[in-house]
C-alpha cells in the first residue's frame, strides 16, 4: 500500500513538472477530460499516433532538407502538419519551434531551418520521454491496484 | 462496478492516513468505474439539448480524432473525412450537418476550394475554417470562399462550446 501511495506522488510530481516546466498545456487537460469508461485507453491511443506521424514527419523533414534543392514547400507543409498534431495534444514545446521553423521555411533560409529541426526534434524526444514516463507510471499505479488521479 | 471495490478503495485511503489524492468511490478499479457518479459530461459542462450534427475534414490524423472526439463528448454526432472530395460527396449523397470544420491544408482541393464547393451545392450549414498556423492570407482566401470563421488549432471546448450553444438555441 506504501507502494501506491509513492506512485501516487510520483505521477502528480511528474505530471505538474510537465505543466510547470511547458511540455504540456491545457489542451492536454482537455485530452484527458475525453477519457472515460467507454474510453480507457483515449490518450495512450492518441498521444501514440501522435507519435508515429511525428516520427514520419520528422524524417521526411530531415530528408527534404538534405536534397540538393530544398522544396521549403513540402518542408512547409510537414512543418504545419507537426504544428497541427503538436498543438491538438498540447505539446507546447514543440509548436512552439514549429512557428520558428516555418519563418525560416519562408524565408527559405536553410540554415534556420536545419537549426529548427534540431530544436524540434530536441523537444520532441523530450515531450515522448516524458509522456511515456508518465503513461509507465499509469500503469504501474493501476497495477498495483491505486486509484487514477482525476486532475 | 462493486461496493467490494469500493470499500476496499477507502481501506486503501483510511489505512494510510492521507491519500495524496482524494480518493471517490470506485477510483480503485481504475476507469472502469470511476464515472458511477458523473456521467461522461464529466468537466464538459455542456451537452447539446437537440440532435446537432457535424461533418469534420482534416488529413491530419491526430487531429481528426480530436475533433471528433470533441464534438461527440458534446452530443454532436459526427462524421470525419480525409480529404474534402470525400466531404463534398457526402454531401451530394444528401448528408446533412449544423457544423461543418474544415482544415486549410488538405490534399488535392485544399480548404477554401472545399467550403466553396459546399456553399455552391447551396448548404447554409455553419463552417468553421481551421488551421495549423494563422495567416493572414489564409484567412482572406477561407472567408472568400465562405466559411464563417476562421481559427487556428487545436479546436478546443474553449471554442467549441459558444458555436454548439448557438446552432443549439437556432433549433
Amino acid at each position: 500500500m506504501d507502494g501506491v501511495v509513492q506512485l501516487q506522488r510520483q505521477l502528480a510530481d511528474h505530471t505538474a513538472l510537465l505543466f510547470h516546466e511547458g511540455f504540456l498545456d491545457e489542451q492536454f487537460n482537455q485530452l484527458q477530460q475525453l477519457q472515460d469508461e467507454s474510453n480507457p485507453d483515449f490518450v495512450v491511443e492518441v498521444v501514440s499516433l501522435f507519435f508515429e506521424d511525428s516520427d514520419r514527419l520528422l524524417n521526411e523533414l530531415a530528408k527534404a532538407l538534405e536534397q540538393q534543392t530544398v522544396d521549403y514547400k513540402k518542408v512547409d507543409a510537414h512543418v504545419h502538419q507537426l504544428k497541427g498534431s503538436s498543438s491538438s495534444i498540447g505539446a507546447q514545446r514543440v509548436q512552439r519551434v514549429c512557428i520558428a521553423f516555418r519563418n525560416s521555411c519562408e524565408e527559405q533560409n536553410i540554415e534556420g531551418c536545419l537549426k529548427s529541426l534540431q530544436q524540434v526534434k530536441h523537444e520532441y524526444s523530450l515531450v515522448k520521454t516524458k509522456l511515456e514516463t508518465l503513461f509507465k507510471l499509469e500503469q504501474q499505479l493501476i497495477a498495483a491496484g491505486g486509484s487514477f488521479p482525476t486532475l | 462496478m462493486g461496493p467490494a471495490i469500493d470499500s476496499a478503495s477507502r481501506v486503501h485511503v483510511s489505512g494510510m492516513g492521507n491519500g495524496v489524492f482524494p480518493v471517490h468511490g470506485g477510483g480503485l478499479s481504475e476507469r472502469n468505474d470511476n464515472n458511477n457518479n458523473n456521467n461522461k459530461s464529466n468537466g464538459h459542462p455542456f451537452s447539446c439539448k437537440n440532435k446537432l450534427t457535424a461533418l469534420v475534414v482534416d488529413s491530419e490524423r491526430v487531429c481528426r480524432v480530436l475533433e471528433k472526439a470533441f464534438l461527440l463528448s458534446f452530443g454532436v454526432e459526427t462524421e470525419a473525412v480525409e480529404t474534402g472530395e470525400a466531404a463534398v460527396e457526402l454531401i451530394a449523397s444528401g448528408a446533412n450537418f449544423n457544423l461543418i470544420v474544415i482544415d486549410m491544408f488538405l490534399p488535392v482541393m485544399n480548404g477554401p476550394e472545399t467550403a466553396r464547393q459546399i456553399r455552391a451545392m447551396g448548404v447554409q450549414s455553419r463552417i468553421l475554417g481551421i488551421t495549423p498556423m494563422f495567416d493572414e492570407r489564409d484567412q482572406q482566401e477561407f472567408l472568400a470562399a465562405g466559411v464563417d470563421e476562421f481559427i487556428e488549432k487545436p479546436l478546443s471546448p474553449e471554442i467549441l462550446i459558444p458555436i454548439l450553444m448557438e446552432l443549439d438555441n437556432q433549433i
